[in-house]
């Protein structure tokens, strides 16, 4: 059995954005970069199931972007996927999600993947459209958001996130694609003879133009933090100046001692 | 005539054939108990500890002669230390004895043990083994009576005493009976030269001549078959000490202390790092279970253990010395719990005062390693978070890397990556950059540094967590990678001298980083202070006030860095109020072996320990010299019930008070 899964290397969250010089997406400037939060659900997932299938089972780990995504892949890889295709695109984040998904479909479309892992949404994009539009173009079955995965006769059944806390059960056959959600597991850190041994595993590198026939369908106009409405401050000290300073900010910011 | 006594009396030279041949029965039966021991010890990894002979050898010899580590406790360990000395005057008195029988007196025709040269070994003998005799009654006492806290009472107990107080006993009685039938009759004021023997005589006088003689030789066949015994049991009982021990003051590491083995990461043949099975130790890390008395010590300083966690550096050693014999191939993990394991601080209070020189951190340190390297494991989820911030971030907090230089914005400082001219590197650390509290080291540290005229750079965002916490919890892989990119950015650089304010750092820069090639000096605040006060650069108000002064774990016991601290302040008008275990004694605050980023779930709270520790000192101020130690009492004060009583500062924060201009 074949499988995929696809990841995304995405900007640690901690980071401070400043808009590119387009003003369309943010400067990569002193931004350190990780894997996305819902990738690792997916690929812990995917490798459980690949342990479970054992021999015969094959699981591939897919990217787009930069030189730099090759990092994620290293990890999933030591994680414990088989091999890595890197699909090079230095301008990755110029294109949109129809775009990705296009490039991602046209990559698995004659490889017989039976299951492809994904991620719920990333992290800078958010779109969380990448995964179905995929699921679309390959005319597989699909369900998002899951949090329970289970493989069995044929037959993958699902346990999906609902609104509230609820719960809702899902079955689908194979060819099949799945979006994961926080809580689904706990990603394993990669031990160290699974990292050493993932320095051997190939991984592929594809030229985007290879796979990319079709245009964007939506474009990113503008990228901006929030307006700045208002702040807090917070008071450290003894309490006597304590008093003393709210007292100044009370008299010189507000009416109620005048 | 002459004072003397004649050896073999009523036995017979005769008896020294078979006398020998038994002792060399016996030593052979006690070296054949060694030589079984040897395939269990060997199942560990080679290791050299056999290098630098002559050094080694002094240093045994050092240690064992002086009991100096024995008497670090006075408790227990005066009473060993006058019984060693003891045993050992009667063990050089006897070889004197048959050295005179069976080799001066036969080949030369010399008496050595004669005149006021036998007075003076008589005498000294006796009162030896009176001396024994007391020591012994004392550590039995201790034992059996007393029953301190921890010290747990086995088998080899009984025997070990039992068999020493009979071999003493039958020494005195078996000099009495011949006293009685040669010395004490004749009344010459010889017999006062032996006190002991003296007093047992006098049980003997009212036997019959030939009685006497019966009683006699059976006296010196009981105790010389207990010598023999004593022999025998060597090896099967707490007795081995005496070689185990011994050959462990030889086989102590001569690396600096806290040196951990750097893994070679490129070794791809490598199918296990750290240790699972006993097979994975060293074969020292095996024979320290046989050097170990069970005196406890280790234990009832452990920091975890103290506060109830489920750590004993003792049983770990005692488990690894059973698991080396009944399956060495077994998982360690089904016998030495993760919880145990991870509890532990690497305060080094375990292995400093241990007077046998095991060395207990680093076991520790090689099963951690096998749990994090091998099975991905964590003592926590949080520290699993913190370990995926220093991968991203280079810090634990999951700051963004590139606002690390942050706290030093309005101060001017020169960033290395645009001016590298500058008198030190100071490297700041993760606490000392990010933590709000810790921040104030940093800047005070800038302030004492520009009073002195010090040029100080900053790496600012391409600085990184020096590794330390992860390294401590086995995550060598990690350790490595940040490791070599500090090292390679400080090289970059030209630094001449590396200042840090964390002890951590200190550490791994000094000592670890050497091992990845940086061969820059290191130096900790501390002493750097200190410096600039003995050269006339910094001058300080002497304000007074009192503290106490608490010693991080790898200032004190890894670094040796003791006294500066506090001269420097008293040098600002404090008066030092010390703690009950300090320097060499310190208590950890809790934070050191990684626990710094894993929250404290079991037992009770390190650092409320320590903070009620120097509340009794009645000083209100605890001062330190390490943001580690900084977070965690600032974190017992309020949890342990102190606030108002009792306030924490560091250092640099007394010392920049003070500054003159």
């Amino acid at each position: 059995m074949k499988l995929l899964v696809c990841i995304k290397q995405v900007p640690d969250q901690e980071s401070r954005f400043e808009p590119d010089a387009a003003g369309v997406w943010y400067s990569e400037t002193d931004v350190a970069f990780r894997m996305n939060e819902y990738d690792e659900y997916a690929v812990e997932q995917a490798v459980q199931l690949r342990e479970n299938l054992g021999e015969g089972a094959e699981l591939t780990v897919l990217s787009i972007g930069p030189d730099r995504v090759v990092e994620v892949l290293k990890k999933a890889l030591a994680m414990g996927c088989d091999n890595a295709a890197h699909i090079l695109d230095n301008d990755a984040s110029r294109k949109d999600p129809w775009q990705i998904a296009s490039i991602i479909s046209s990559y698995a479309e004659d490889k017989g993947f039976e299951i492809i892992f994904a991620g719920m949404q990333s992290q800078d994009r958010c779109s969380a459209q990448v995964g179905v539009t995929v699921a679309e173009h390959l005319g597989f079955a699909c369900t998002t958001t899951i949090v329970g995965f289970e493989y069995a006769n044929g037959m993958i059944t699902v346990r999906r996130e609902l609104e509230g806390g609820m719960k809702g059960v899902v079955r689908l056959p194979p060819p099949a694609l799945v979006t994961c959600q926080l809580g689904l597991n706990v990603p394993r850190y990669p031990t160290l003879p699974n990292i050493i041994k993932a320095k051997k595993k190939e991984i592929t590198v594809i030229p985007v133009a290879d796979l990319l026939s079709e245009e964007a369908l939506v474009a990113t106009t503008g990228f901006y933090p929030p307006a700045k409405k208002c702040g807090g401050i917070v008071l450290e000290g003894d309490v006597a100046e304590l008093v003393d300073k709210v007292f100044v900010i009370l008299k010189e910011k507000t009416a109620v001692l005048r | 005539m002459e004072a003397t006594r004649q050896i073999y009396w009523n036995i017979g030279h005769g008896v020294v054939i078979p006398m020998y041949l038994l002792v060399f029965a016996a030593v052979g039966v006690m070296v054949y108990g060694f030589w079984r021991r040897l395939p269990v010890w060997c199942q560990g990894k080679r290791l050299d500890r056999f290098d630098r002979y002559d050094e080694r050898v002094k240093r045994m010899l050092g240690e064992v002669f002086s009991q100096a580590k024995v008497t670090r406790v006075t408790d227990g360990g005066v009473f060993h230390a006058i019984f060693f000395w003891s045993f050992l005057a009667l063990l050089v008195g006897t070889t004197l004895v048959m050295v005179q029988a069976d080799v001066l007196t036969p080949l030369l025709q010399v008496n050595l043990l004669s005149g006021e040269v036998y007075k003076a070994f008589s005498l000294t003998l006796d009162l030896a083994g009176i001396l024994a005799l007391v020591m012994l009654t004392g550590l039995f006492i201790r034992r059996f009576v007393i029953q301190p806290k921890g010290l747990e009472i086995v088998n080899d107990d009984y025997i070990v005493l039992q068999l020493l107080f009979a071999i003493l006993i039958s020494g005195f009685l078996l000099e009495g009976a011949r006293m009685a039938a040669t010395e004490l009759p004749l009344k010459t004021g010889l017999e006062l030269f032996s006190p002991g023997g003296l007093l047992a005589g006098q049980l003997f006088t009212s036997l019959t001549a030939e009685t006497l003689l019966v009683t006699h030789k059976i006296l010196w066949w009981f105790h010389f078959a207990l010598v023999l015994g004593f022999f025998c049991a060597l090896p099967h009982t707490k007795l081995r000490h005496i070689f185990t021990t011994t050959a462990n003051a030889f086989l102590a590491p001569f690396e600096p202390k806290g040196f951990i083995a750097t893994i070679n990461l490129e070794d791809d043949s490598a199918e296990q790092f750290g240790a699972a099975t006993i097979c994975d130790f060293s074969w020292k890390d095996i024979f320290d279970a046989d050097a170990c008395t069970s005196c406890k010590r280790c234990q009832e300083r452990c920091p975890a253990y103290v506060t109830d966690k489920p750590l004993s550096p003792l049983k770990i050693v005692t488990q690894i010395g059973e698991l080396a014999e009944s399956n060495p191939r077994g998982k360690l993990g089904e016998t030495l719990s993760q919880d145990a394991l991870w509890s532990c601080t690497t305060c080094r209070a375990c292995q400093d005062i241990c007077p046998a020189n095991i060395e207990h951190v680093n076991k520790i340190i090689e099963m951690r390693r096998s749990l994090t390297l091998m099975e991905g494991a964590f003592p926590g989820d949080e520290v699993r978070t913190a370990v995926s911030n220093i991968e991203v971030n280079g810090n634990p907090f999951g700051f963004a890397y590139a606002s690390r230089g942050d706290w030093a914005e309005e101060l001017q400082l020169s960033r290395m990556e645009h001016d590298a001219d500058v008198d030190i590197l100071y490297f700041v650390g993760c606490y000392a950059s990010f933590d709000k509290r810790n921040k104030a080291i940093a800047r005070n540290f800038i302030a004492i540094c520009k009073a002195a005229g010090v040029k100080i750079g900053i790496l600012g965002k391409e600085e990184k967590c020096c590794g330390e916490p992860v390294r401590k919890l086995g995550n060598e892989y990690l350790y490595q990678i940040t490791a070599h990119e500090n090292i390679q950015r400080i090289k970059d650089y030209n630094v001449k001298k590396i200042v840090t304010t964390c002890p951590h750092c200190f550490n791994t820069l000094a000592r670890d980083y050497r091992d990845l090639g940086l061969d820059i000096p290191v130096e900790h605040y501390s002493t750097y202070i200190s410096g600039l006060l003995d050269a006339g650069r910094l001058r300080l108000a002497s304000k007074p006030f009192s503290f106490t002064y608490h010693d991080s774990c790898y200032l004190g016991r890894y670094m040796d860095i003791i006294e500066q601290p506090r001269n420097i302040l008293r040098q600002a008008g404090g008066s030092l109020v010390e703690m009950d275990q300090n320097g060499y004694d310190s208590f950890c605050c809790g934070a050191g072996g990684g626990r710094i980023i894993a929250e404290e779930r079991l037992g009770g709270k390190i650092s409320a320990v320590r903070v009620k520790m120097a509340l009794d000192t009645g000083a209100p101020l605890l001062v330190s010299s390490c943001p580690f130690c900084l977070t965690m009492f600032e974190d017992g004060i309020k949890t342990g019930g102190a606030e108002g009583l009792m306030q924490a500062m560091d250092l640099a924060e007394i010392v920049a008070e003070r500054i003159t201009a």
